[in-house]
């Protein structure tokens, strides 16, 4: 018997020196959190997350895969949430796709190839009105540097046009989303380098579609990126890089243009200080935010809750896990629709 | 009273203890080969002297194992591509990795590619040629004649060595600084070697595999900062795998990524001092890490007599720089 458990231990021994695995690993699917004695985290409405390229659902306790066999990024969702708008990846090119909400039918809305070559596309955002879409992409880069600007397609006629104009070398404009309830407010990051030496540094940034105008709403020589204004477009979260980690801020977001003067992000409160947190996005009613936040290794979907007083929006308890372990695509924004 | 069966104690006598004894040695001598081999084959694999070609060892011996003294690792990176000559390929990075125990404080020095430098043996060269010209060996010589530090071991990783690292690890999470945009990235891994292919890294936190940490190492052309940039990029790479390490169960990995990492990395580390340095840097935490570029002033922008885009050091400021980080420590 002692003789078998010695065998048996020394055989174990050998296999873990032979196929030992590093770190965290993907299992390959969600894996939903579960608290002791209690059902899943129920989602109210539709929440969109990407996970190794493939797009999911989260809706009540359900979560459903929308895409299978393609290479799927940042999902984005209509007001009315009838329309479901996606970047879609091949061969060293990108398209934004367009597609009903409830049944899976997409369209190519934007070219895979221009005059320039091969185009990347992402990070699609639906106007207010519903009937134009802004997106990122390296069109029109005519052989110079291939940076990103934000650009604006037409969802009747796809006619498309830019809307930003990036500093070149930067990699470009990102993060493009309208402020809801406003009329032609977009919010963006640029990406730029600042300081002597340079170093890299991110802005978020107000355009005005009506005549073009833009301002810094965050102050030089930080990095501040990914905005997610509140469904009432009173209040805008973002993520403030800081040593050591990627925070989750808010502020009130005045109505209207900036005011001139210095950039008012400076009045930011902290939602969430816990390591790395990124992509946020507001629950349709404005009560939650859901974001990713790497944990062991591994991005998992959280959802905060908020408490919106006279003094501002504070959390009304700790992130609440809706995965574990199940390596979401951070890279990819997520969506949420009623 | 009890009865002794054939299964009790005092049935086992001398011969079977023996042969329990020899079994569970065999096993453990198979235990030990199995998780020794991967280690001590990667080991082995040192940079071969090239003819013709100086060959240096280092300037001071490597001190001590004990919890005073600094030690000076060279990092080299470059390709493996099999386009050029065996081995004779330039490096893409270059950073001193320096563990001082006394001050519990790792330094990552990188040093940028351009640096217009006298490559001894070679006369005036970009730094990156050096490890062309005389492999490792030259490579540490000129970082000691010309910066000062002593170059106690050094670490040659290609490419698919770091890929396949990462890979191992399961990835690593870098918050990626600026998007990454590239047309013309080199694809050498792959097929001929020769073709190009187009990476898009969006910015921001997650998580990269060890092909896309590759691109965003290595890319430049879409980096207003060029060299510089890449090299800012490499060591947060460095730092992200610093992180995942401190996750790890080293000992059990240990032979997997010596395996993963065979044919990929030429080090004169020997596998103690390996393991030590390793959990050592581990342990750190970020505010333990100085990271550090030589960026104008202490170099400039320049041309060649022969035209290359060079960067030419103000080397009276540089030792300002080096004596600030290395005090005593720096040759004579």
């Amino acid at each position: 018997m002692r003789l078998r458990a010695a065998a048996a231990a020394a055989a174990l021994l050998a296999c873990a020196a032979c196929s030992s695995q590093g770190g965290a690993r993907d299992p390959g699917r969600v894996v939903q959190a579960r608290p002791a004695r209690a059902a899943p985290f129920s989602i109210a409405g539709r929440l969109y997350a990407v996970k190794a390229r493939t797009l999911y659902r989260f809706s009540g306790t359900r979560v459903t895969a929308l895409t299978h066999g393609i290479a799927v990024m940042d999902p984005a969702i209509s007001g009315d949430g009838s329309e479901l708008a996606f970047a879609q990846f091949g061969d060293q090119a990108s398209t934004i796709m367009l597609t009903g909400s409830q049944r899976m039918e997409p369209r190519a809305l934007t070219p895979a190839t221009g005059p320039g070559g091969r185009l990347w596309a992402a990070e699609p955002a639906f106007a207010p009105d519903g009937r134009s879409l802004a997106f990122l992409t390296d069109r029109g880069k005519g052989g110079g540097p291939n940076d990103l600007a934000v650009w604006t397609v037409d969802l009747a006629s796809r006619a498309a046009r830019p809307l930003t104009r990036p500093f070149a070398y930067t990699g470009g404009d990102s993060d493009d989303v309208f402020r809801p309830r406003a009329e032609g407010e977009l919010l963006f990051t640029t990406f730029l380098y600042e300081g002597d030496p340079p170093a890299p540094a991110a802005r978020l940034t107000w355009h005005s579609l009506r005549g073009g105008s833009e301002s810094y709403l965050s102050p030089a020589g930080e990095r501040n990126f990914q905005p997610a204004p509140s469904p009432d477009g009173r209040f805008l979260a973002f993520i403030r890089a800081r040593s050591g980690g990627d925070d989750l801020e808010i502020v009130s977001l005045p109505p209207g243009p900036p005011a001139p003067g210095p950039p008012f992000l400076t009045q930011s409160a902290t939602l969430l200080q816990a390591g790395v947190v990124a992509r946020p996005v507001w629950a349709p009613d404005g009560r939650e935010i859901a974001f990713l936040m790497l944990r062991g290794g591994s991005y998992d979907l959280y959802v905060l809750k908020l408490a919106v007083d006279a003094t501002g929006v504070h959390p009304a308890g700790p992130p609440v896990a809706l995965t574990n372990g199940s390596f979401f695509d951070a890279d990819s924004r997520l969506a949420w629709s009623p | 009273m009890a009865l002794e069966g054939p299964g009790s104690a005092k049935a086992w006598d001398r011969p079977r203890w023996l042969a329990l004894g020899a079994l569970i040695a065999a096993f453990l001598i198979v235990c030990a080969t199995a998780y020794l081999a991967p280690i001590l084959a990667l080991f082995g694999q040192r940079d071969p002297s090239r003819p013709g070609a100086p060959v240096a060892s280092p300037a001071t011996t490597p001190p001590p194992l004990d919890a005073t003294h600094r030690v000076n690792v060279l990092l080299l990176g470059s390709d493996n591509d099999q386009k050029v000559q065996a081995d004779a390929v330039l490096t893409q990075t270059m950073i001193v990795a320096s563990i001082d125990p006394g001050h519990h404080q790792l330094v990552l020095l990188s040093i940028p590619r351009d640096l217009w430098v006298d490559v001894p043996g070679h006369g005036s060269e970009k730094i990156d040629a050096a490890y062309r010209q005389g492999g490792a060996a030259l490579a540490r010589a000129t970082v000691e004649a010309r910066l000062r530090i002593p170059i106690h071991y050094y670490a040659w990783v290609g490419l698919g060595g770091l890929v396949a690292v990462i890979d191992r690890m399961g990835g690593v999470d870098v918050d990626v600084l600026h998007p990454v945009l590239d047309d013309t990235y080199p694809d050498d891994l792959r097929g001929s070697g020769y073709g190009y292919t187009r990476v898009f890294i969006p910015a921001g936190p997650q998580h990269l595999d060890g092909d896309h940490a590759l691109q965003y190492v290595r890319s430049r052309h879409g980096d207003l900062l060029s060299d510089f940039g890449r090299s800012a990029r490499q060591q947060q790479v460095l730092l992200a795998l610093q992180r995942r390490v401190s996750g790890m169960d080293l000992l059990a990995e240990a032979p997997a990524l010596a395996r993963d990492m065979n044919g990929h990395v030429k080090t004169d580390l020997d596998p103690l001092r390996a393991a030590q340095l390793a959990l050592y840097v581990r342990a750190l935490g970020l505010k333990d890490i100085q990271q550090v570029y030589l960026l104008p002033p202490l170099v400039a922008d320049a041309l060649s007599a022969d035209g290359q885009q060079i960067l030419v050091p103000d080397w009276p400021l540089i030792g300002q720089r080096m004596r600030q980080l290395f005090g005593n420590d720096l040759l004579g």
